[in-house]
Order: C-alpha cells, then sequence, then structure tokens
C-alpha cells in the first residue's frame, strides 16, 4: 500500500474517490440533511405550502406526538420486525441451518439442491414476490391456501382482509428465511471439525455442543446478520405496500408505507421529512453498532 | 419416538433412497445410530417442506402465464398458450416496459462499475488520512434505505430536473449500490499482490497503465460482482421509480406490474403472469450464473473481509 505523499497522489486519491462520492453525497447525504432541514417547514406539493414554504419551528414534531397514526407505524414495524426478521428469518434459520450443515456424523445428500430452491424466494423481484402472494392468500376457497385449509376441513380465511398483519410477516419470513438459512449453514460448517470432536470426546450432547461451542463461535457472524436484517425490514416498502397498500384500514401501514402516504398521497412533504427523520434516527442507532461491529475487521 | 425406530427398516425397505445407504443394514447397528437415520429421515422431511413453501407461491406466475384463460387463481389451465408471452413482446406497452427497464439497469450497472471500481482501486492501494473512516462511513450510508429519504430525494430531483429521465433515476439507482459495491470491489483489489503492479511499474508503464492493464483484468470477478448487485438492484428497485417517475412511456416493469395490479378491473391475468415471468427471467439467470460469486461476495459483506 503506498502512502499519500504530496499533492499529486491527494489529488489522484480524491479523483479516484470522486465518482463514489460524489453519487452518495448527492443522493444519500444530501437527502439525510435536507430531510432535517424541511421537517423545520410546512413544506407541500400543493397549496400555499407548495409556493411559499416557511419555517414552522418544532411544530411538525410537536404534530407526531399526538399523531396516533405515527405511533402505530411505529409500533407495527416494530412488531413486523420482531416477528419476520428476528423469530422468523433469523431464529428459524438458524435452525434449519443447523440441518442442512455437515458435521461429525451428520451429512445431508442434495444440500446444495435445496439451498438453491430456498434461494428462490429471493431471486425474484419484490413486486413479483408480492404478486404470487396475492393470489396464494385469496380470500375466496379457490385460493391456494385456503385450499389446502380446505383439505384440513377448514377455512376459507379471509387472509389479506382479517389477517392482513399476520400474512405479510409469514410472506417475508418466507422471502428472507432462504438467505439466513444458507449463509448460517455455511458458518455452522466453517466451526473446524477438531473442535466439535474434541466436545464429543468430552462427552457433549448434540445440544450442548451448539449452545457451549458452536453458537458462540459464530456470535459475531449471528449479530451481524441479525442487524442487517433487522435494518432493511424496519426501512421496508414494496413488499407490503403491493400486497395491502398499507390496509386494510391502516391494519399493516409500517412506517415506510406512512412516510410515502403522508408525503405523496397527502402531499405534506415537511410533515413527511419529520417522520422521516424519526427513521433515519432508528436506523442510525442500528447503524452505529453494525458499523462497531465491523470495525474490527479493517 | 419408539414407533419411528419401529417402522424405520420398513421405511427404507420400501424406498430404497441413495440417503439412507448408511443406516440401511438393520440389525447390525445399535440404538443410536438408528436413532440418527430417524432424525434425518425427519430432517429431509422438514428441508422437502420448505421447499415446497419456497416454492409454492410461483405455481400461480407459471400456471396463469401460459393458461389462455387466466384468473387470478391457481389452476391447471384448460388450454395451454404462449399468446400471453407473444402479447407482451408484441404490444407497444409491454416492449417499452422491457426496454425502460434495460436502459435503468443496464445505465446503473456501468455507473456502478465505474464508481465502485474507481474507489475500490484507491481504498486498496493507497493508505491516507481518513481512509478507515470512508470505509466504515460508506456502511453507515449503506443501512440508511430509500424509505427514509424518498421525501427529500423527490425535492432534490424536482430541482436537478431529474423527474421522468432516464439519467435521473439510473444515477440514483446506482448510488444505492455504491457502499455494497466499494466494498467488494476494494476486498477483491486486496486479493491482487502489489508485486505484480510493482513489476509493471518497473518496466515502465504508469501508475495508471498498471492499474488498467495488469491489476483490473485480475480483479475481473469483483467487476463482475459489482455489476451483478449493481442490475439485481436497479432491476429490482420498486419505490424509488414510483415516486419519481410518473410518465407512462418511462416506467420499469417494476411499476407497470403495480399500475396494472392497482387497476384491478379488467385485470388480463395472463398478460400480468406472463410479464411477470419475463421479467423474473434476468434475475434468475444472474442468480444462477453468479449465486457463488454473490454469496461469497455477501457472506464476506457479513463478515467483513
Amino acid at each position: 500500500m503506498k502512502h499519500v505523499r504530496g499533492w499529486r497522489d491527494a489529488l489522484a486519491v480524491l479523483g479516484f474517490l470522486s465518482p463514489a462520492l460524489l453519487l452518495v453525497g448527492a443522493f444519500t447525504l444530501w437527502p439525510a440533511v435536507w430531510a432535517v432541514v424541511q421537517s423545520f417547514t410546512n413544506r407541500a406539493l400543493t397549496g400555499i405550502g407548495a409556493q411559499d414554504p416557511s419555517f414552522v419551528g418544532l411544530a411538525n414534531y410537536q404534530r407526531l406526538l399526538s399523531d396516533g397514526d405515527f405511533f402505530g407505524s411505529i409500533g407495527r414495524t416494530a412488531l413486523f420486525t420482531i416477528a419476520s426478521a428476528v423469530i422468523g428469518q433469523t431464529l428459524l434459520g438458524l435452525a434449519v441451518a443447523y440441518l442442512m450443515a455437515e458435521r461429525p456424523g451428520w451429512k445431508l445428500r442434495m444440500t446444495p439442491l435445496f439451498a438453491a430452491v430456498f434461494l428462490l424466494p429471493l431471486a425474484v423481484p419484490e413486486t413479483v414476490a408480492a404478486l404470487a402472494w396475492a393470489s396464494m392468500a385469496n380470500g375466496t376457497e379457490a385460493g391456494l391456501l385456503n385450499r389446502a385449509l380446505d383439505l384440513a376441513g377448514l377455512g376459507p380465511v379471509n387472509w389479506l382482509q382479517d389477517h392482513a398483519m399476520a400474512t405479510v410477516i409469514v410472506v417475508n419470513t418466507w422471502r428472507g428465511l432462504s438467505f439466513a438459512m444458507v449463509l448460517f449453514a455455511a458458518a455452522f460448517e466453517s466451526v473446524p471439525t477438531s473442535v466439535l470432536e474434541a466436545s464429543m470426546v468430552d462427552g457433549a450432547t448434540p445440544w450442548q455442543q451448539v449452545r457451549r461451542v458452536t453458537l458462540p463461535m459464530l456470535r459475531r457472524q449471528i449479530l451481524i446478520f441479525l442487524l442487517l436484517t433487522v435494518i432493511t425490514t424496519v426501512g421496508i416498502f414494496g413488499l407490503v405496500y403491493f400486497l395491502t397498500r398499507g390496509g386494510p384500514g391502516s391494519a399493516t401501514q409500517l412506517i415506510g408505507i406512512y412516510i410515502y402516504e403522508v408525503a405523496f398521497r397527502f402531499f405534506e412533504i415537511g410533515y413527511g421529512s419529520a417522520v422521516a427523520v424519526i427513521l433515519l434516527i432508528i436506523l442510525t442507532a442500528f447503524g452505529l453498532y453494525y458499523v462497531r461491529l465491523m470495525r474490527e475487521e479493517t | 419416538m419408539k414407533s419411528t425406530e419401529g417402522r424405520h427398516p420398513a421405511v427404507t425397505q420400501a424406498s430404497p433412497s441413495p440417503a439412507t445407504a448408511g443406516t440401511s443394514t438393520d440389525g447390525t447397528q445399535g440404538p443410536p445410530r438408528r436413532r440418527a437415520g430417524a432424525a434425518r429421515w425427519g430432517a429431509y422431511a422438514i428441508l422437502f417442506a420448505i421447499a415446497a413453501f419456497s416454492i409454492m407461491p410461483f405455481s400461480w406466475v407459471i400456471l396463469a402465464s401460459l393458461d389462455s384463460d387466466a384468473t387470478i387463481f391457481v389452476r391447471l389451465p384448460e388450454e395451454w398458450t404462449v399468446q400471453n408471452f407473444v402479447t407482451v413482446f408484441r404490444s407497444a406497452g409491454g416492449v417499452q416496459l422491457i426496454t425502460n427497464s434495460l436502459i435503468y439497469a443496464g445505465g446503473a450497472t456501468v455507473v456502478l462499475v465505474i464508481a465502485t471500481t474507481l474507489a475500490g482501486y484507491a481504498l486498496s492501494r493507497y493508505e491516507f488520512p481518513g481512509r478507515r473512516g470512508f470505509m466504515l462511513g460508506l456502511l453507515m450510508v449503506r443501512v440508511v434505505p430509500p424509505t427514509a429519504t424518498i421525501v427529500p430525494l423527490y425535492v432534490i430531483a424536482t430541482d436537478l430536473g431529474l423527474l421522468n429521465t432516464y439519467h435521473g433515476l439510473i444515477l440514483i439507482l446506482a448510488s444505492l449500490e455504491v457502499p455494497l459495491g466499494v466494498w467488494i470491489m476494494k476486498g477483491f483489489f486486496d486479493t491482487v499482490p502489489i508485486e505484480i503492479e510493482e513489476a509493471a511499474w518497473m518496466d515502465g508503464a504508469t501508475r495508471l497503465q498498471a492499474a488498467f492493464r495488469i491489476v483490473l483484468p485480475l480483479a475481473g470477478p469483483g467487476v463482475g460482482a459489482a455489476a451483478l448487485i449493481g442490475f439485481m438492484g436497479a432491476w429490482n428497485q420498486f419505490l424509488v421509480p414510483l415516486v419519481l417517475i410518473s410518465d407512462q412511456s418511462r416506467i420499469p416493469i417494476s411499476i407497470g406490474l403495480f399500475r396494472a395490479w392497482v387497476a384491478y378491473t379488467n385485470v388480463d391475468w395472463g398478460l400480468l403472469a406472463a410479464l411477470s415471468v419475463v421479467y423474473i427471467i434476468p434475475a434468475l439467470v444472474f442468480y444462477i450464473v453468479a449465486r457463488r460469486v454473490l454469496q461469497q461476495s455477501l457472506a464476506g459483506g457479513l463478515a467483513g473481509t
């Protein structure tokens, strides 16, 4: 590696970095700053706030404090994230990955084939995934899920009307579970065989082996995956919006959907920016922890 | 557990699968081996169930696209047809959607590869104050999704005249993948020994010549990985084009699907499904070709290498 000495080197480095810097600066950093600035205004897309937005101080934030829809969307986002990202994807993913991974005395066949099939839900665009589930979870008797229920003598259930939140949780678990499984399976296999064999010689039961040897060794990797999937899930939009548009009522109105509705359906840019700032703060908190974990690597 | 053990030999005889080769020599083994055999069957049952669950929702997309009288429901077509696909590629609207998506994804890929190759090279080859901070800062940027920035992004795009333009959406779509792309490229450049480059300098090559002729070809897989995430990210994006592109002649496939879906009355389900299949194909091909590379680089993103 070359140490930068003199203005020529400095200029070269700056030149190399500038396209990436410009892109990130113009379309992520600047919008983040701009969100904060606008959250103190009454800017709108129609009416007086469109022609002449003015500074309103903390009015938008005061309004947030008494906005039931806002707190509702935060609560739903928390529920959605814990159920689909933490329990659905990460915990379930760990369990199934443990089945797939090879270790002394345990080897399943066709695991690469399984992995390829498992990854399909993630490989397709979220709009197609949502469309496929719209058919699958159709509330009439002819919907595929209801036909399966019918075989058991149950149903029909109006999934997207009566159990919309549960349905989108299942859909998001379905989409991300595969990725967790495949990554964790690789992680499990990275644990040295000798360590596992040593613990077996010492008389550890399989459960003790997992709890005392395997999981502690993979702690950091699991934590990083958990953080990334939580961050992605908190910021989700397309998959849920395509399926339910936040409804029925506001049953699946997650924070991302709420921001979109406030800004682009009710045209309140200033207020929408204030909600976005709250989301940015939440994500930054997770992000700082993520960066701290990754810091040891660089 | 007991009944499973008792049934196990019969099961293995009924279906002599290679998976059971190690356990089907019944009688000669102690109970622990048999229990492992039963556990293995259980594991296969779980994996098959998840595999079925993974594929099942797509059954409608595939079957409806080949159905001459498709509905929103899964059914075997009474009359199989490829007419839906013909319509997608013959109709002006269908061709326009596909062209637009190709322009956005292709453009974003090119922009991303250029930006991340340059940045990755500098971060791998130069030591300068703030280098590490820059890398970690990119990770911070990575955790900010478009959901959180879309409102100001709309205002900024309006001010810059980027609404409803190809180049505007291309730049924004590329910017979303810059953090991961730079990390990947830097990782690949790190694997190319500096000695190779130094040898080229000895032979009289300038730093840029050496970088382009010697290092870049060796970091080829990295360029491939960056191109892959650039293409996939742009091809799949939904929220950003939903907000920034309203002009019907400029919308990509994702928005075309959404508009057809929310119209709800008179939806041509067969056509919608066929368009979905067309939309899936590039993503799927890319995924199959590069699953290894992608898995490694994403795993690398996890481990931070």
